[in-house]
């Protein structure tokens, strides 16, 4: 009997632990009580003692992983039988990966259900596999070690019968040699839910604008030094770019917006989202009540979330209540593309790459050709709430402001 | 006798006291010790909490070592922190599953209160930061530039639901002595004291004073 070891709810506003560290690795032998893993949330450290003896069969989050209350952690065996060698342990994890899928004709041959399931996909006699387990029990490394080497005539059907699913949704497929299998993490499973979510539930429409940022550029330019020796980092154009868009959202508060079951909600509060890739993948801190910041204060906040996001030193409260979203993947090679609106929100706001560009200016009457920084800026909005004209009202006062540059720091 | 039994031990060098810690700890979780905090002074020491990030310690642990402050890591919650004389050290090793208290935050936010309750009876007005675990003085919020100051840390263990590490509260410290570190990793706060906060004619005796309140406050709250 294998028994399931949960983040249990270490208060009541704690709903996410960080596994800092196992006590256990998997084979070892645990009595009742003694601490499995060290889980880490906010100023507190708290060991897990193991409600049950046994022996670890395995660890299904690695260190440095943040997980919801409730998710497994460990998975102990009850039974108690000391794994012989580590082909056991692993043959029990596969056992595991395998019984989510249907079950495969028993035979004389000792295999891991997961083994067999491979087996099948890849058209491997398991009968035929040497074993490298306990027991000389047939792993799933070993029928893939086995597929590489069947001959082409053997090699799986173009269309192979689909391999049954619990979660239907998913298309099937059959794995190939070679290929890796990621689990989903409770991050990543969160992040496409909420993509799906997101995109079944509005309408998204986008629109782009092309911005001239001479004038930021200078401002930022004129300021750049004074700047990093007083507050220590450096002046990024992201903060000019939420300046104006927080203006731009208090003269057109559709855009700070949600959708209710019979009404539209224009709200008070100017909450902005900043899109943050982290190693583990995208979060949204939010900075609060952004119109009452200065640009300073703006590029204060934003560093300040950004670090900490990268060290996941963020509380859940910091990425709730957001009203508006700017998404800055940065770097280079990215034009323009549209983002994903941040459900409840109703808009978001991506920003391109600033190049050098040729475009045509009037200079004393005459049309000529100057070489200027150029960002696009590309706006999804949620087209239940939002219509073309103001959408592009909104985007084209950002523009303005951006390209008027008159900013205080 | 109450509840809560609380034993002065006075200076004990860091590595020492988390050795007497953890024995205390096991031995609440046996059953065969009662709820007790600890009262202690450590000798220069820095450590590190499990949420510490190598930016926060300003200077290698070589040349912290040769001026004879120590660096140590502790199963604890929390960044960097300092610990030296003139900083009352407490250890609260409490079994909330005992007392039916089974919420580490909520754990947290008791140690502020009562500490905040401590310090009020010296005439010192403290209070909690949203968002951001410790004691504080004066007006601000949680952002750079704009932090109240830090009268104590606090960053707590638990093994099951017996609890294990504390805070330090700090009485009357060396200038400096914060400075080899990012406190807590909060950059640009400041750290204070409660000599500093309270005016010059009342420091006479601070330090037995601060014990006594402190001790009172915690057996008001678990004892």
């Amino acid at each position: 009997m294998s028994f399931e070891v949960e983040l249990p709810a270490l208060g009541e506003s704690v709903v996410e632990g960080m596994v800092a560290q196992w006590l256990v690795a998997v084979g070892d032998r645990v009595e009742v009580d003694q601490p499995l893993v060290e889980v880490t949330t906010d100023k507190v450290d708290a060991e897990l003692p193991s409600p049950v003896a046994g022996v670890v069969e395995a660890l299904l989050v690695a260190e440095g992983e943040t997980v919801p209350v409730g998710a497994a952690l460990v998975r102990i065996d009850e039974d108690g039988r000391q794994a012989a060698a580590t082909g056991e342990t692993s043959a029990a994890r596969e056992a595991g990966d395998a019984a989510r899928s249907a079950p495969v004709p028993e035979s004389s041959r000792q295999a891991t259900p997961l083994a067999r399931r491979v087996a099948a996909e890849h058209g491997v006699d398991v009968e035929s596999v040497q074993g490298s387990g306990a027991r000389q029990r047939v792993l799933r490394d070993d029928v893939e070690r086995a597929a590489q080497q069947v001959p082409a005539v053997s090699a799986p059907p173009a269309t192979p019968a689909p391999a049954p699913r619990t979660r239907p949704a998913a298309a099937p497929y059959s794995l190939q040699p070679g290929d890796e299998l990621i689990p989903l993490t409770p991050l990543r499973r969160l992040v496409a839910e909420h993509m799906v979510f997101s995109k079944q539930t509005s309408p998204h429409v986008g629109t782009v604008a092309e911005v001239d940022m001479s004038g930021v550029a200078r401002v930022r330019d004129s300021q750049k030094r004074a700047f990093q020796n007083t507050h220590g980092f450096a002046l990024s154009y992201l903060p000019f770019i939420l300046h104006a868009t927080v203006r731009a959202l208090r003269e057109h508060p559709r855009l700070n917006a949600s959708m209710l079951e019979d009404a539209i909600v224009e709200k008070r509060a100017l909450n902005v989202g900043i899109a943050v890739e982290t190693e583990k993948g995208l979060v949204v801190p939010v900075v609060r009540d952004a119109d009452r910041l200065s640009l300073a204060g703006l590029a204060s906040a934003v560093e300040d979330l950004a670090t900490r996001a990268r060290t996941k030193k963020l509380s859940p409260d910091e990425l709730r209540g957001g009203t508006f979203t700017v998404s800055n993947p940065g770097r280079h090679g990215n034009l323009y593309g549209f983002a994903i609106i941040n459900q409840p929100q109703v808009a978001i706001l991506r920003m391109g790459e600033i190049v050098k560009r040729t475009v045509v200016r009037e200079l004393e009457g005459e049309d000529v050709i100057v070489v200027r920084p150029i960002m696009h800026l590309a706006l999804s909005y949620d087209h239940r709430v939002v219509d073309g004209a103001p959408a592009n009202a909104f985007l084209f006062r950002i523009r303005e402001l951006l390209e008027e540059a008159e900013f205080d720091l | 006798m109450g509840k809560l039994l609380v034993e002065d031990w006075g200076l004990v060098p860091y590595a020492d006291a988390l050795q007497r810690q953890e024995a205390a700890l096991e031995e609440r979780r046996r059953g065969e010790r009662p709820d007790t905090l600890f009262l202690l002074e450590h000798p220069p020491v820095l450590t590190l909490g499990r949420g510490s990030r190598a930016e926060n310690l300003l200077a290698s642990p070589e040349s912290l070592r040769a001026r004879g402050i120590e660096v140590f890591e502790a199963r604890r919650g929390g960044d960097v922190t300092y610990h030296g004389p003139g900083q009352l050290v407490g250890y609260p090793v409490l079994d909330l599953a005992a007392r039916n208290e089974r919420d580490l935050h909520g754990y947290l936010r008791s140690l502020e209160e009562v500490l905040v309750g401590a310090v009020a009876r010296l005439g010192i007005r403290a209070r909690t930061l949203s968002g951001c675990t410790g004691v504080f003085v004066g007006e601000g919020e949680a952002r750079p530039g704009g932090f109240p100051r830090k009268l104590a840390s606090i960053g707590v263990g638990a093994r099951g639901w017996v609890t294990w590490h504390g805070f330090a509260l700090n009485v009357d410290l060396q200038p400096g002595a914060f400075d080899d570190i990012v406190p807590c990793g909060l950059q640009g706060v400041e750290m204070t004291s409660l000599a500093r906060e309270l005016p010059g004619g009342q420091h006479e005796g601070l330090q037995s004073r601060v014990r006594e309140v402190v001790r009172d406050a915690f057996i008001a709250r678990w004892g």
